[in-house]
């Protein structure tokens, strides 16, 4: 992994996230040095440097105290899809309640669009959770007295708006999530995937700057995951709305994140596209988290070539540098011979059977410094 | 012994369950042995001193407390100072006012309404709230109890109950509220309101005659004290048991505390609040029977005088009004709860106009219109040539059961007979016994026993709770009420058990039996005495027998859903290892269900100890006959004795029943 720019270095994977800045783009959310600690006298573990290189067993056994996320940071681009994840208990969903604080920080810097979340009073606190970020749950949180429809107006109907108004917005969410027709029905008649549905049109009601999304499809049968999965990646598509997105599903985590922090034990141990965590693990963790991953269908062909021998950059296929490799190996087995990887008109290599066979059979780990930034 | 072994044992199978649970029985066997070594130094170093001080078993007069003295004088004080002392005057005489002016103004809009305006009124609001099954119910039971020339006493309980249901829901909704949004308040409260549940209603009668007087207000205010607490208990656990993942999404969208309150957690609970109300109306209806002793008109009243001169006909009369008011009141209440609580749009279901306001508005005016024409023909009141006697045809039915049935019965002997056997063969010899003990080894007895079942807490209080009764002086009347406790309480775990093992072997048997319990479980106490009368005369059997009868459908109940809920994987793997079904039950049902059989047991004690003691009014004697004596000479302080030992014999009782884990299912229905 390149973590090269200084300055920044504590952020894992930083140089991702100083370049985007440089980009221009702007960052939503921006976490620095983020604590939650469980247990007594919670808020002295994160200034108290005898214990927080601790692990998370030794640190219970010393302390008592928990903490489920350890210094943290981290910041959420507009417009883009941020993935956490980690298996159950490594922090991430506390993590995300953490940025509308429905769980209070133990300390550390936390600011959306430029202001101090952390400092907000009760009524900019409500503010902020009314209208620029709404959260689509594991378990739905649907009110089971109210209607499909009142349940989508339920964020309009807190903020104060009229009820005719609030219907037709509501009416239109509905539509928006493919449920129209089923707006009398009561969650409780409704099916996991409608009723997620209803979760995801509610969060959109509000007309959110950012949908906060906590392993929202986990519940769900896989078929219907899938569905929701791609619902997800066309609403972005449609919309360009932020999201922060906490999954325990690798694949989910790829199909849906332009980027992605894997946390591990409240710390985030890599941070980086998905191209970056399957073909670049941090360490052996992210290693073994990523075992399984078909590789063809993450990484792309700027990982798999090589330098294009004498006339081999004039003839072949010619393959866009973001192809996926599984892509690349179809194009390649038809032609019979070497593709080009081809940017803008230039050459930058060309790949064969055996550099695509290297990238599947994972005999290319050994080249770290050849990810293509 | 049940520390340890109540939570493993819910989970095991019966091929986990041979190996294991050797040691485990033989750690409990350990635990409890050190507990009764404990509490045998214990009594080893007392009792010789204690004997030493005060020989003799009865408690010791040296170590009671005279109390007929200050509470006669707090009597006569209160008396003498009711109508000029400003606490009176400013404070408990409006709000003894208060209740005689609205039950008043009730009873005299029934009145108003007429005997055609009432069943109408009644019979639609049945049949909007919960369909026209229970609203034909209501219709035919409005009918017989006007046949039963007992229009006017059904009015008058009737008013009495609206008044005082209200008032208890009012009151219980708030406490409940507060406590279901305050953790301190909850963990006050909650102990009072679950030993309240367990106390019989006897006890509330007094305090409160003796700040207000024999009357209305008293006995509304007794029916307030007796139904507020379930209602406060399930909207306390109604507001708290709510979804915290809902609680959690209408937080994330920004709502306020009170958007919380009435957009999310009041609605999350109706299930609770509705059950709260139909268990408020329940306990409110027997309780405004038995306030019939202290002052409430109405069918209680015809019951008590009936009773008095063992007029068993007159009696019926007034108890079948009562016993269909019951159903009804129960089958709305929860008719509304199920439909609220069922996921389905059934509030849009039907045409437009049969939906909000509009209906309502349709159902007064029915109402009002019948009520007029009701007036108009002349008859506001029950008209007196529909009247049905059935007093003297039951009466001569008892007189014929007097003189066939009671005794000389060929082979089975007469129910008389019965009665008079389990006197002398039970609890005669139970009564001495527990008389003749010394009364620090029934102290001893008692400790055991709640520290075996229960943590050495409810071990003290126990201990505590009768010690009190020796210190007021009741030790003796006490022990006579103790021992008709327990020979009802042993007759009905005989028999409810049995009759729960069947009902859980045999679905037909419990499609059967449900019914029966149904009913059974919606009349109030007061009910079963008559019966009993019927077949036994008056005496302490017949209080026992109406125990029995009063607390056996909770006990078949328990039982059956606890061997009903056993793990069904438990089940099979014992089926599949070839058990015969005597073993299964004995190997895997019972062991698994003992929880819900220690709950079986908790509450017929409860039950059984409220029966026996209203048994008082039928010749049961002992406590509950200090109190209708107490009532009826004016002898407060003998009264008021009485139903603090019948308060402290009840938390006796309760302790020592009482498994580690506390029970949350609430009395009776």
């Amino acid at each position: 992994m390149a973590t090269t720019s200084a300055g920044a270095s504590e952020i894992p994977n930083a140089r991702k996230a100083a370049d985007a800045a440089e980009d221009g783009r702007e960052v939503v959310f921006s976490v620095r040095h983020l604590w939650k600690v469980f247990g007594p006298k919670a808020d002295k573990i994160p200034d108290d440097t005898s214990v927080t290189g601790l692990s998370a067993q030794e640190l219970r056994e010393r302390t008592g105290c928990t903490a489920a996320v350890r210094d943290v940071s981290f910041d959420v681009h507009k417009g883009e899809v941020f993935v956490v994840m980690g298996l159950s208990g490594s922090g991430k969903s506390t993590l995300v309640r953490c940025l509308t604080r429905l769980i209070e920080p133990t300390s550390g810097d936390l600011e959306m669009d430029g202001e101090d979340v952390r400092a907000m009073d009760r009524t900019a606190l409500r503010e902020l959770r009314r209208r620029r970020a709404a959260m689509v749950f594991q378990h739905f949180g649907l009110l089971p007295h109210r209607t499909v429809v009142d349940n989508v107006a339920y964020g309009l109907e807190i903020q104060g708006v009229g009820k005719a108004e609030r219907r037709e917005k509501a009416n239109e969410m509905v539509d928006k999530v493919g449920l129209a027709g089923l707006e009398k029905r009561r969650p409780g008649q409704l099916s996991g995937g409608q009723q997620q549905r209803v979760g995801l049109a509610r969060a959109l009601a509000v007309d959110p700057e950012v949908l906060l999304f906590d392993e929202p499809f986990s519940a769900l049968d896989p078929l219907i995951r899938r569905d929701m999965q791609e619902e997800v990646v066309r609403l972005h598509r449609e919309e360009g709305r932020t999201m922060v997105f906490i999954t325990h599903d690798l694949a989910e985590a790829l199909r849906v994140g332009d980027r992605i922090a894997l946390m591990r034990d409240g710390e985030i141990v890599q941070l980086g596209t998905p191209e970056e965590i399957v073909g670049s693990p941090a360490d052996d963790y992210v290693r073994d988290f990523v075992r399984d991953v078909p590789r063809e269908q993450v990484l792309t062909v700027r990982r798999a070539m090589r330098p294009a021998e004498d006339g081999e950059a004039d003839q072949g296929p010619a393959l866009a540098a973001d192809t996926l490799i599984s892509d690349a190996i179809e194009a390649v087995a038809r032609s019979g011979g070497a593709a080009r990887v081809v940017d803008g008109g230039r050459c930058l290599g060309v790949v064969d059977h055996a550099c695509l066979l290297n990238v599947v059979a994972r005999i290319d780990e050994d080249r770290p410094g050849e990810v293509a930034a | 012994m049940s520390t340890a072994s109540a939570p493993p044992a819910t989970q095991r199978g019966l091929g986990a369950d041979a190996p294991k649970a050797n040691p485990a029985r033989a750690l409990l066997g350990r635990r409890g042995v050190a507990k009764l070594l404990l509490l045998a130094v214990a009594a080893a170093v007392l009792v010789p001193v204690v004997h030493a001080a005060w020989p003799g078993a009865a408690w010791p007069s040296a170590l009671t407390v005279d109390l007929s003295g200050p509470l006669g004088k707090t009597s006569d004080w209160i008396i003498d100072n009711r109508d000029n002392h400003w606490l009176f005057v400013y404070f408990l005489g409006h709000l003894s006012n208060a209740v005689v002016i609205s039950v008043r103004a009730v009873y005299l809009l029934l009145l108003a309404l007429g005997w055609a305006g009432v069943t109408t009124g009644v019979t639609l609001i049945a049949w909007r709230v919960a369909g026209w099954r229970i609203a034909a119910t209501a219709l035919v039971s409005l009918l017989v109890s006007g046949a039963l020339g007992m229009w006017v006493p059904t009015m008058q309980t009737l008013a009495l109950m609206v008044v005082a249901v209200a008032v208890s829901v009012v009151v219980g909704a708030l406490l409940g509220l507060a406590a279901g949004l305050s953790e301190r308040l909850f963990r006050i409260l909650r102990p009072v309101l679950d030993t309240m549940q367990v106390l019989p209603a006897f006890a509330y009668l007094l305090p409160v005659v003796l700040i207000f007087g024999i009357g209305v207000p008293a006995a509304l205010l007794a029916t307030v004290i007796y139904a507020a607490p379930p209602m406060a208990r399930l909207t306390a656990l109604g507001l708290r048991g709510a979804d915290p993942g809902v609680l959690e999404a209408v937080s994330s969208l920004g709502a306020t505390g009170r958007q919380r309150l009435l957009t999310a957690r009041l609605p999350l609970a109706r299930k609770e609040l509705l059950l709260g109300v139909n268990q408020t109306i329940m306990m409110a209806l027997s309780m405004v029977v038995i306030a019939s002793m202290i002052g409430a008109a109405g069918l209680g009243d015809r019951v008590y005088q009936a009773l008095a001169s063992v007029d068993v006909g007159a009696a019926l009369s007034a108890a079948i009004p009562i016993v269909l008011l019951a159903i009804v009141m129960d089958r709305t209440t929860a008719a509304a709860g199920a439909r609220i609580g069922a996921a389905g749009n059934t509030a849009t279901a039907g045409p437009a106009w049969l939906r909000g306001w509009q209906v309502w508005t349709g159902v007064a005016a029915l109402t009002a219109l019948l009520a007029l024409a009701g007036r108009l023909t002349g008859s506001a009141v029950w008209p007196g040539a529909w009247f049905v006697d059935i007093a003297h045809p039951v009466n001569d039915f008892k007189e014929w059961m007097v003189d066939h049935l009671y005794s000389g019965v060929p082979v089975i002997g007469g129910t008389a007979d019965w009665a008079a056997h389990f006197t002398n063969w039970v609890l005669n010899p139970l009564r001495d016994g527990l008389t003749a003990l010394p009364w620090y080894g029934t102290l001893l007895i008692v400790a055991a026993l709640a520290w075996l079942i229960g943590t050495w807490r409810t071990a003290l209080t126990a201990v505590l709770a009768m010690a009190a009764i020796g210190v007021l002086g009741v030790w003796k009347p006490s022990m006579n009420t103790l021992s008709q406790v327990l020979a009802a309480l042993v007759v009905t775990l005989v028999l409810g058990f049995g009759t729960g093992v069947l009902a859980a072997g045999s679905k037909r048997f419990e499609a059967i039996l449900r019914p029966v319990l149904d009913v059974m479980q919606t009349m109030p106490q007061f009910v079963y005495l008559i019966p009993v009368v019927a077949l036994f005369a008056v005496g302490r059997a017949p209080a026992a027998a109406a125990a029995v009868v009063y607390a056996l459908p909770a006990v078949i109940r328990i039982t059956t859903q606890g061997l009903r809920q056993v793990d069904p994987a438990a089940m099979e793997s014992a089926r599949s290892l070839g058990a015969t079904r005597w073993q299964m039950l004995r190997q895997v049902q019972l062991p698994l269900a003992r929880p819900a059989l220690l709950l079986a047991v908790n509450q017929g004690v409860v039950l059984v100890l409220a029966v026996v003691i209203i048994g008082g009014l039928v010749g049961g004697g002992a406590l509950g006959y200090d109190v209708v004596t107490g009532l009826a000479t004016g002898d407060l302080a003998l009264g008021l004795v009485a139903g603090v030992a019948i308060v402290c014999l009840g938390l006796m009782l309760d302790r020592v029943t009482q498994p580690t884990e506390r029970r949350t299912t609430g009395k009776g229905a």
